[in-house]
C-alpha cells in the first residue's frame, strides 16, 4: 500500500492545495449554471443579462485560476478535508452567487444578497424580497436555480460530473453533505450513486415543469416553481407567491405530489423506479412519513371546521394537505387563508417544521428517521422500567440499529434544539421581537423559510437588522449540512493534530 | 468491472480496498455489520450486511449482474456454496478460496466447475510455490520468469560495494544492453525509474533480462548463487505442509513446531520430513538441530513478528537464505529492509490471482506476481489493441507503468523505445498500484 508509511509522516492536517483545486472546479460548475439566468434575461430583453454574463465569466475565470494554479502534492483527502470542503463550498457558492443581486436593477445590500443566496442554496426559501415584480426574470431564474442545485447538493452534483473525485476523498465529502444518520449507497462507486440520484432528480424536475406548464402557469413560472418545489426550497417568482394559483386545483395537486416526492429518500425513489416496490412497503421511515401526514390532515381539517373556516370541500382537504406537505418537506409555500386557521394549526406546523421528512431527500428539518429512532428508543426505555432485564433493540426497516447511532441521534436533537434557543437569543439581542426571533431561528435552521409574516411581524425577512441576517444565514448552513459538518469545523480538535 | 466480494476478512477487505482504488465497482458482503461500517465509510465501495451464502443477500449485492464473484470467507465450503449460488443467479466468473488441495486436483476440476466454481484460489499453495522459487534462486528477492526463463524479472537488493552502486541508469543501460531496469524499491516505495535516476545501496532493483545474461547480473550486483538442499521450517502451518509436499524431492526439510498435538499430526501429512517439537526462538534447540548447516530457514508461524525475528536470528547464525511469512502488509517493507531474503504474504498472492483474472480473464496460463505496492503481469497483446499500434516510445505510456520484455515466437527479448509490439506477443508489464485500469486500456 503505497499511500501508507510515507504519506502518514508527510501528511498535512489539511490538504489545502487539493481543496483549492476542487473549489476551482466547483466554481466553474457554478459559472455554468449562471448561464441560464443570463439567457432568461436575454429572452425577456432585460439589462440584467450583462450582470449574469460578467458574473459567470468572473466566476469561471476565478475557478480556472484556482484549479490550474493550485498544484497539490498528493490527491489524498481525509475526513477533515471532506468536512472543510463541504462546508466551505456552500459559503463560497453563496459568495459568488450573491454577485448578481448586488448589481442587478433594484440592487440589494451585501447582507441582503448573502442572506438571499444562502437561503437559496440551502433551500430555505426565506427571502428578503418583499415585492417580486421589482426584480427581473433573470434574478428569479437565478434564485430558482440556486435552490435546485442546493436541493440535491452541490457536492453530490460534483461527484457525478468530476471523475477526479471518484475515490475515497469523494466518499468523505459525500458523507459530510448527504443528510441522514447513515448514508446508503445505491451503486458501488460514489460517482455512480451521485449520477443515479441526479438522474432521478432531473427526471422529476422535467416532469414537474411539463405538468405545471399544462396548467395555468406560464413556462417561466413553471420552471421557477418546479425548481422551488422539487428542491423543497420555496422561492416564488410571483408577487403573491404561490397564492397566485390558488384557484387552480390542478396546480395545487401537482405541487402537492412533487413536494411530497421531494421529501422522500431519493435512494428509495431510485429503488422503486428499478421496480423494487417492496422496498417502499418495507421502509419504516416512508410509512411514518405518510402516517404523520395523514394524522396531521385529520387534525387540520377538524381544526379548520372548528374555527368556522369551511368554504367548500377544498378548504378541508387540498388546502390543509398542501400546507402540511409544504411545511413537512420544508418548502415553505403558504396557502391563502392560513393565518385564519388559528394558533393550534400554527403550533402544529412547528411540529412539522421540526420533524421534517425522510433523510436522503431534499427537505430540511431534523428528519423523520431521527424521530423514529427516538420514539422507538423511548418505547424501549419505558419497557425497560417494567422489565429491567430485557434486552431490547431499535429496529428500522427490519434491521437492528447499532446502539451508538441512537446516542448520536439524541446528541443531534439536543444540539438542534440548543441552536434554536441560542439563535433566537442572539436575534433578540439585535432587537428582534421575542416570538419572531425564535420563530425565524427555527424556520431557518429547519430550512423551511416560512415567512416571518405569519407571526405578524412583516412580509419578508428584509425588515430584520443586518446582523440578524448573518446569524440566520449561519443557521441555514448548519441546518442544511445537518449540524455536525459545520460544528465539527468550529471545534478545537478539528484544527489540532 | 462489477465485482462482488463475499467475506470481509483479511483477504476480502484487502481485495476490496485494492480493487476499489483500481476503479472497479466493488460490493462487499459480510455478516458482520461493524466490520463493514468502517470500510463503507472510508472506501469507495458498497457494502451489504448478510450471510455470503444467503440468496437474498447475494441478490441485494447484485451478484446476478456481477462480472466477477469472489468468495473469500474463512470456510471453503461456504465459499463453494456462495459461488454456486452466485453462478445460478447469473454471475460471470466465480472464484472461491479453498484450503484443501483436492479441489485443485485436475481429476476433480470438472466436478468443482459443475458446482459453479470457475476458479479456485488456494493462497497456501501459491505461497508454497513462491517459497520453492525463492529457495531455487537464493540471491534474489523476487523471481518471475516467463516461458521457461526466456524472460526473467529478478528483484535484487544492492549491497554496499556492489559494482552498480552509485551508477546512473542511463550510463548503466548504455553499456549493458541486455538488462532493463523495470523498477526500484527504495524506502518503502516502488518507483519506475528514468534515465537520470541512480542506483543506491539498499535499493531493491528489478531487472528484466534473458536467461543467458543471468550470470552477468550476478556479477554486476555482487552476488553468489548458492544451492539450497537443507531447509528448516519454523511452524507446521498449512503453508508448511504444502511446501513439504511440493518440494520434498528437491529439498530436505525439517519442521519445528511448538504445539505437541500439531506435531503428532504432521508426519501423516508431510512425507520424508523430520518433525521437531520445540520453539524456533530457542537458540539451544536451534544449535542442537544444527542450524549452521542449514542452507535456508523458512518461518511460517501464525505470528508475523516472530517470523521476522526468528529469520533475523537464523541469518546471524549463518543461514544464507531466509524466508518469512509476513501477513501484516505494513511490515513487509520493514522486513525487506531488515534483510529478510524473501517475504511471503497470502493476501498479496490471492490478489495477484484476482488481478490476473481482471486483466485477462480467458488466459488461464498467464502469470502474475504481486509485490507490496506493484504488480507484475504477463499479458498477451491482442489484435487491434492500442499497445500494438505504435512503437513503445510513441505510446505515451503512463508514468507508473513500464513494459519490460516480451516473448515472440517462443524467444524472449527486452523492450526498448523502438520496439513495436505485435499482436500475439506476450508482454511482461510492471505496474504500480492504482494503474491497473490504465494497463487494461492499453491491452484491450
Amino acid at each position: 500500500m503505497r499511500l501508507h508509511l510515507l504519506n502518514i509522516t508527510q501528511r498535512h492536517l489539511i490538504n489545502l492545495r487539493m481543496l483549492v483545486r476542487i473549489m476551482g472546479w466547483l466554481l466553474i460548475i457554478e459559472a455554468f449554471f449562471m448561464i441560464f439566468p443570463a439567457i432568461t434575461s436575454l429572452i425577456f430583453d432585460e439589462s440584467d443579462w450583462i450582470v449574469f454574463a460578467f458574473t459567470a465569466l468572473g466566476t469561471a475565470l476565478t475557478g480556472i485560476f484556482l484549479a490550474v494554479k493550485s498544484r497539490p502534492n498528493s490527491p489524498h483527502m481525509g475526513k477533515r478535508d471532506g468536512y472543510l470542503l463541504t462546508a466551505m463550498v456552500w459559503v463560497v457558492f453563496s459568495l459568488f452567487g450573491l454577485i448578481p443581486f448586488l448589481f442587478c436593477t433594484n440592487s440589494m445590500s451585501y447582507s441582503d444578497a448573502f442572506f438571499e443566496a444562502m437561503s437559496g442554496f440551502t433551500t430555505t426559501g426565506a427571502s428578503v424580497i418583499a415585492v417580486a415584480s421589482d426584480f427581473s426574470h433573470g434574478i428569479h431564474m437565478w434564485r430558482a436555480m440556486m435552490q435546485w442545485i442546493g436541493g440535491m447538493g452541490i457536492i453530490l452534483f460534483t461527484l457525478a460530473v468530476i471523475p477526479m473525485l471518484n475515490h475515497a476523498g469523494g466518499m468523505q465529502m459525500f458523507n459530510a453533505e448527504v443528510t441522514g444518520i447513515t448514508h446508503d449507497k445505491i451503486r458501488p462507486r460514489i460517482s455512480q450513486t451521485a449520477k443515479s440520484l441526479w438522474i432521478i432528480y432531473i427526471t422529476l424536475t422535467i416532469t414537474l415543469i411539463g405538468l405545471l406548464w399544462l396548467g395555468p402557469m406560464s413556462l417561466f413560472d413553471s420552471i421557477c416553481h418546479a425548481f422551488g418545489s422539487i428542491s423543497t426550497g420555496g422561492y416564488s417568482s410571483s408577487v403573491n407567491g404561490i397564492a397566485e394559483w390558488h384557484d387552480s386545483l390542478y396546480t395545487k395537486i401537482v405541487l402537492i405530489v412533487f413536494m411530497f416526492l421531494g421529501g422522500v429518500n431519493f435512494s428509495l425513489i431510485y429503488k422503486s423506479s428499478q421496480g423494487n416496490l417492496s422496498a417502499l412497503k418495507k421502509n419504516d421511515v416512508f410509512r411514518a412519513y405518510i402516517l404523520l401526514i395523514s394524522v396531521m390532515l385529520v387534525i387540520f381539517a377538524i381544526t379548520i371546521l372548528a374555527q368556522g373556516q369551511y368554504s367548500g370541500w377544498q378548504s378541508i382537504t387540498v388546502d390543509p394537505l398542501f400546507q402540511i406537505i409544504s411545511t413537512i418537506t420544508s418548502t415553505g409555500f403558504t396557502v391563502v387563508n392560513f393565518e385564519n386557521w388559528g394558533p393550534f394549526v400554527l403550533a402544529l406546523t412547528f411540529v412539522l417544521m421540526f420533524t421534517g421528512s425522510c433523510a436522503g431527500s431534499t427537505s430540511g428539518g431534523a428528519k423523520i428517521d431521527r424521530m423514529l429512532y427516538l420514539v422507538k428508543n423511548v418505547r424501549n426505555e419505558l419497557y425497560r422500567c417494567l422489565y429491567p432485564n430485557s434486552i431490547l433493540s431499535v429496529q428500522i426497516n427490519g434491521r437492528v440499529v447499532n446502539p451508538d447511532l441512537v446516542s448520536k441521534v439524541i446528541a443531534f436533537l439536543c444540539i438542534y434544539m440548543l441552536l434554536i434557543v441560542f439563535g433566537g437569543l442572539a436575534l433578540t439581542a439585535f432587537g428582534v421581537p421575542l416570538v419572531d426571533a425564535f420563530f425565524s431561528a427555527f424556520s431557518c435552521l429547519s430550512n423551511t423559510g416560512l415567512s416571518a409574516g405569519i407571526t405578524g411581524y412583516g412580509n419578508s425577512y428584509d425588515i430584520l437588522p443586518d446582523a440578524a441576517k448573518w446569524i440566520l444565514s449561519f443557521l441555514m448552513l448548519v441546518g442544511r449540512l445537518e449540524i455536525f459538518t459545520v460544528l465539527v469545523i468550529l471545534s478545537p480538535a478539528f484544527w489540532r493534530r | 468491472m462489477r465485482i462482488v466480494i463475499a467475506g470481509a476478512g483479511e483477504v476480502g477487505s484487502h481485495l476490496a480496498k485494492l480493487l476499489s482504488n483500481e476503479e472497479q465497482d466493488i460490493t462487499l458482503i459480510d455478516a458482520n455489520a461493524e466490520r463493514l461500517a468502517v470500510l463503507d465509510a472510508n472506501y469507495n465501495l458498497m457494502t451489504v450486511v448478510g450471510e455470503p451464502t444467503s440468496f437474498s443477500a447475494l441478490k441485494e449485492a447484485g451478484a446476478s449482474q456481477a462480472d466477477l464473484f469472489i468468495a473469500v470467507t474463512p470456510y471453503e465450503s461456504n465459499n463453494i456454496v456462495a459461488c454456486s449460488i452466485a453462478k445460478k443467479l447469473g454471475a460471470g466468473i466465480t472464484v472461491a478460496r479453498i484450503d484443501t488441495y483436492e479441489f485443485m486436483n485436475p481429476d476433480y476440476t470438472g466436478y468443482v466447475k459443475s458446482m459453479g466454481v470457475d476458479r479456485v484460489i488456494y493462497p497456501e499453495y501459491l505461497a508454497a510455490q513462491e517459497i520453492i522459487t525463492a529457495l531455487k534462486h537464493t540471491w534474489v528477492r523476487n523471481w518471475f520468469e516467463l516461458h521457461d526463463g526466456q524472460i526473467i524479472l529478478a528483484g535484487v537488493k544492492l549491497r554496499p560495494g556492489a559494482p552498480l552502486v552509485g551508477m546512473k541508469l542511463k550510463d548503466f543501460s548504455f553499456t549493458n544492453r541486455h538488462f532493463h531496469v523495470s523498477a526500484i524499491k527504495r524506502n518503502h516505495e516502488t518507483i519506475i525509474p528514468r534515465g537520470d535516476d541512480h542506483m543506491d545501496q539498499g535499493d531493491i532493483m528489478y531487472f528484466t533480462t534473458t536467461r543467458d545474461h543471468i550470470d552477468e547480473l550476478l556479477m554486476l550486483t555482487g552476488k553468489n548463487a548458492g544451492k539450497v538442499k537443507k531447509v528448516l521450517i519454523s511452524g507446521g502451518s498449512k503453508i508448511a505442509i504444502r511446501l513439504v509436499n511440493l518440494g520434498h524431492d528437491e529439498f530436505k526439510f525439517k519442521i519445528i513446531e511448538p504445539d505437541l498435538e500439531r506435531c503428532h499430526k504432521l508426519p501423516a501429512k508431510c512425507p520424508d520430513c523430520e518433525i521437531i517439537h520445540g520453539d524456533a526462538s530457542d537458540i539451544d534447540l536451534l544449535a542442537e538441530i544444527g542450524i549452521s548447516e542449514m542452507d535456508a530457514f523458512v518461518a511460517l508461524t501464525d505470528s508475523s513478528e516472530s517470523n521476522i525475528f526468528t529469520c533475523l536470528t537464523a541469518k546471524e547464525l549463518g543461514v544464507k537464505k531466509t524466508v518469512a511469512d509476513v501477513e501484516n502488509i505494513q511490515f513487509i517493507s520493514q522486513a525487506e529492509n531488515l534483510n529478510i531474503g524473501t517475504v511471503i504474504n497470502k493476501k498479496l498472492l490471492a490478489s495477484s490471482t484476482i488481478f490476473q483474472l481482471l486483466l485477462d480473464s480467458d488466459q488461464s496460463t498467464a502469470k502474475c506476481l504481486a509485490l507490496a505496492d506493484a504488480e507484475v503481469a504477463e499479458l498477451e497483446a491482442r489484435k487491434g489493441s492500442r499497445i500494438t499500434r505504435e512503437p513503445v516510445k510513441d505510446l505515451k505510456l503512463p508514468h507508473d507503468v513500464t513494459l519490460a520484455g516480451l516473448i515472440r515466437n517462443n524467444s524472449g527479448m527486452l523492450i526498448t523505445g523502438n520496439t513495436h509490439i505485435q499482436p500475439g506477443d506476450h508482454v511482461l508489464v510492471f505496474c504500480l498500484e492504482g494503474s491497473l485500469h490504465k494497463v487494461e486500456r492499453l491491452f484491450n
